[in-house]
């Protein structure tokens, strides 16, 4: 990446401690992939929660101490003993016939945690696995390091395990059940995501020594809990489909320059940070800087973004359709607000070539509901 | 969704007030629901922590399970709420009218939740009951497998269309108001509740910022609020838990009534929202058919509490293919079915058909009310014709039947011909059914010229899907012997499956 793109993006974030992508950020790509706030905000590895509160708009998102306690909980549960939980599956569920088994903990280094000294090792390790002469099956928390947009990410995958069927798999961990054989595809869906960044970092290790991408499979082992206790169970998951999806969106941030480019001169996101790291910025002008960058808001960012209450008050102050959401919106193809449905449906707005058949619809609608009206409906 | 429905939405956000998007309501409301709020703990697969329950506003019970990771407590909690809901149940069961096979018990009990998340949650606690064995060394009392059971019953029941024995308030009201927002914000009860009536003194935006705060309005569950749990649950559930360790008998109830306390902050404003909100649907009417849809459930309920009486075994975990296939073809057809008595019964519907061309209405512009033709069996019967002339995108195409609101009932007619004219439609029908036995139709039977008229297609033309009989399935769609043996009836197994902790 050229530095100028670099230099534009720490301008962006300002004074603030650069964020790195994590898998979690990562993953979320694939939620809002055309968004160009939010691909700006993630690059420049800005604070998108901090920014959202200090523009008036603090984001929905807490997490339950309960719900974390459960998955640490329960991911300490499987690795006891040296994964003896975890392996039992491999073997009973999945019916795997793993040979003699290792097991290496990556967690920290004769007792050193940073993440680059993990790296290393991790590095070590997998390659000399990969070469065939390492005694390691199971990697316990390994750090992988995953450039993007020029800048390392450092990915965490709860356990990479090699030789199911001669290739490294990744296995994630979720304290979500798995009922009667069935578990919440949304759940599983960000699982998998998440779990596309490990594979696609592992690739990248590999691939810089030559070794080619097939060493790591693209069917990941998501073990989670068995319907409502606590005993873990496990499955395959195909995560190929989402595994390209990644790489493309992985794709599109080494190309942020070009969102960079048309950008306005001199914009920032910072909030002005004083030495108590208070933000300093007046509110409504880190309003207005972010007003400058076009986003596509969609009533699902409620459930991905930091940013989407901020968002949905824009798209709101905008009467994009955008805030009723999908179905409603494709009803109206090629009108962006209410404003304008309203305009055409009335017959107050004179329809543009493109728009002719659409607004014939709407003042048909118009007229059905106008004589409801007449009947007296419900009200 | 149609254009018209979506073009509600639009209005509801230019107005900044919820339009009706139904002229009914299309569900029936018993005179006597029983609500019940569930909540569960975050991060948790299935572990109840409070149910709200009862059968009027001023008479809800609040249960509260102090430690939710506790195995005990959690059948505690399963064997009292079960009580109130089986008790419910039973108090139905009786009035039986009609004779031999087919008698009924006139009324059906109809349990109220505030959300989906209530009707999932509530399913979790039928799946965690049902199996279990009030003897043995995993004994849980004679309730909570009953208790199980009945709730299975009643969510599978509500995953049919036009079913009332179990409903997600926010459902009904999304059915009946279209509001300025997505489907997403409109299942959170307090931001509907903001669009349709928000609380006296406050504007609709004042009430929707209010009702995404968890301070002012507190999620209606199934889970809390995040702040919540670690602000206020979970240091009172440490209290609770140290207390029991000690075996301090005062601080442990002091620890219970607190979180009790705690949990009621959370569940009332949800209890008190859900009542004004039936208070609410029931100022809308009911829509005529539903009483059809209701008989029905009277049905249903009457053989599944036949089916308890003489011992059946709880549903199994998984249908069988046959099971899964055959149950998807009822769905669809109560669906269809539903939908067209929504169109039958409701301008408003019908408008909504008719914006997306799947029903039309207009002026009759021709008739030939003598027309006949010789059937097979060579008799010779009515088959007036006529043309309407509608300006709605009609999308129907030839041979589809019909049926019109706006004829007496019985009337059936089949599409002849759709052909455009100008910038309107010309739809001509055969009139087939409706017309009385005689060989002239009926007076009125037959539109006339000049006459407005709509129709919509009928849904009873779908033949009912065949499915093989069991004997006849093929292997590959069949669970195995094991299966079946293993499946509804393992009871050593099943009873014995954790459930929380049992510490
Ligand atoms: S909330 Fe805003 S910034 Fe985030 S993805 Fe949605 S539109 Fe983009």
């Amino acid at each position: 990446m050229k530095a100028p793109v670099d230099d534009r993006l720490d301008a962006l974030r300002g004074s603030a401690k650069r964020l790195d992508y994590s898998a979690r950020s990562l993953a979320a790509l694939e939620n809002n992939p055309r968004c160009t706030l939010r691909a700006l905000l993630d690059a420049s590895g800005s604070d998108k929660a901090a920014i959202a509160a200090h523009a008036g708009h603090p984001s929905p998102f807490g997490q339950s101490a309960f719900a974390l306690a459960r998955g640490n909980v329960f991911e300490t549960m499987v690795k006891d003993n040296g994964c003896a939980e975890l392996l039992r599956l491999l073997r009973e569920t999945l019916q795997l016939t793993l040979p003699e088994v290792g097991y290496e903990d990556l967690n920290d280094i004769g007792g050193d945690g940073r993440a680059e000294v993990r790296h290393d090792r991790t590095k070590q390790v997998l390659l000399q696995a990969a070469r065939g002469n390492g005694g390691g099956t199971l990697f316990d928390h390994p750090m992988l390091c995953l450039p993007v947009g020029g800048h390392k990410a450092f990915l965490e995958p709860d356990l990479v395990a090699f030789r199911i069927g001669g290739r490294f798999h990744v296995v994630e961990i979720k304290s979500f059940p798995i009922i009667d054989g069935q578990a919440d595809p949304t759940q599983v869906r960000a699982a998998t995501t998440q779990a596309c960044a490990y594979i696609i970092a592992l690739r990248n290790l590999l691939a810089r020594v030559g070794i080619d991408k097939q060493a790591v499979s693209d069917t990941i082992v998501l073990v989670a809990p068995k319907d409502f206790t606590n005993r873990p169970t496990a499955a395959f998951v195909d995560a190929r489909k989402q595994v390209a999806a990644l790489s493309r969106q992985l794709a599109r941030i080494e190309r942020i320059g070009d969102l960079v480019d048309l950008l306005p001169e001199g914009l920032t996101f910072d909030l002005g940070l004083d030495k108590d790291k208070r933000a300093r910025r007046p509110a409504e002008e880190l309003a207005e800087a972010l007003d400058q960058v076009p986003a596509t808001y969609r009533p699902d960012c409620l459930n991905h973004c930091e940013m989407a209450f901020y968002c949905r008050s824009r798209a709101r102050a905008d009467s994009s359709l955008d805030v009723l959401g999908p179905a409603v919106r494709e009803q109206f193809g090629g009108i962006d607000t209410t404003t304008m449905v309203l305009g055409l449906a009335q017959g107050r707005l004179t329809p543009t070539q493109d728009q002719v058949e659409m607004a014939a619809a709407l003042r048909h609608a118009a007229r059905l509901r106008a004589e409801l009206n007449v009947l007296g409906g419900a009200e | 969704m149609s254009m018209l429905s979506a073009l509600a939405h639009v209005q509801a956000t230019e107005s900044m007030q919820a339009v009706p998007l139904t002229a009914f309501r299309h569900r029936r409301l018993s005179s006597r629901p029983l609500v019940i709020i569930p909540l569960v703990m975050a991060g948790e697969a299935g572990a109840p922590l409070a149910a709200m329950v009862g059968s009027a506003r001023r008479k809800g019970t609040l249960l509260v399970v102090a430690q939710p990771r506790n195995r005990d407590q959690r059948f505690a909690f399963a064997a009292s709420l079960g009580r109130t809901v089986i008790d419910y149940i039973d108090s139905f069961r009786q009035g039986r009218r009609g004779g031999g096979g087919h008698s009924r018990y006139p009324d059906t009990p109809q349990i109220l939740v505030p959300n989906h998340g209530g009707i999932k949650a509530l399913a979790d606690l039928g799946r965690m009951c049902r199996f279990r064995s009030t003897s043995g060394p995993h004994a849980v009392p004679d309730v909570v497998p009953e208790f199980g059971m009945w709730l299975t019953f009643l969510v599978d029941r509500a995953e049919q269309a036009g079913t009332s024995m179990l409903l997600p308030v926010t459902g009904i009201l999304a059915e009946h108001w279209a509001t300025g927002q997505s489907t997403l914000e409109d299942q959170n009860l307090a931001s509907l509740m903001a669009w349709i009536a928000p609380p006296a003194g406050l504007s609709v935006e004042q009430a929707m910022a209010d009702a995404e705060n968890p301070d002012v309005c507190p999620p209606a569950g199934p889970a809390t609020s995040p702040e919540f749990d670690n602000r206020d649950l979970a240091p009172a559930i440490k209290r609770f838990d140290t207390a029991r360790t000690l075996g301090d008998l005062r601080a442990l109830a002091a620890a219970e009534s607190d979180l009790r306390e705690l949990i009621a902050g959370q569940i009332q404003p949800t209890w008190r929202m859900t009542w004004e909100a039936i208070a609410l649907l029931r100022s809308v009417p009911e829509a005529p058919r539903t009483i059809k849809r209701f008989e029905r459930d009277c049905a249903a309920f009457t053989s599944y509490s036949d089916y308890r009486d003489s011992g059946g075994l709880p549903q199994r975990k998984r249908d069988t293919a046959i099971g899964a296939a055959q149950r998807l073809g009822w769905l669809e057809r109560a669906l269809a079915e539903f939908e067209s008595d929504m169109a039958f019964d409701d301008p408003f519907v019908l408008a909504d058909r008719r914006s997306a061309g799947e029903a039309f209405a207009g002026t009759v512009v021709e008739a030939e009310p003598s027309r006949t033709v010789t059937t097979a069996s060579n008799r010779r019967v009515p088959r007036p014709r006529v043309t309407i002339r509608t300006q709605d995108p009609v999308r129907l195409a030839a041979d589809t039947k019909l049926l019109s609101p706006s004829m007496p009932s019985g009337h059936k007619a089949v599409i002849v011909s759709v052909l455009p004219d100008g910038d309107a439609t010309l739809v001509t029908v055969e009139v087939t059914g409706g017309m009385g036995r005689a060989r002239v139709p009926a007076r009125g039977s037959v539109p006339v010229p000049d006459q407005r008229i709509a129709y919509l297609p009928d849904p009873g033309w779908r033949p009912a899907p065949q499915f093989p009989g069991s004997d006849r399935t093929p292997w590959t769609h069949s669970a195995t012997a094991g299966e079946t043996g293993a499946d509804p009836a393992a009871p050593e197994d099943a009873a014995a499956e954790e459930w929380g902790n049992e510490d």
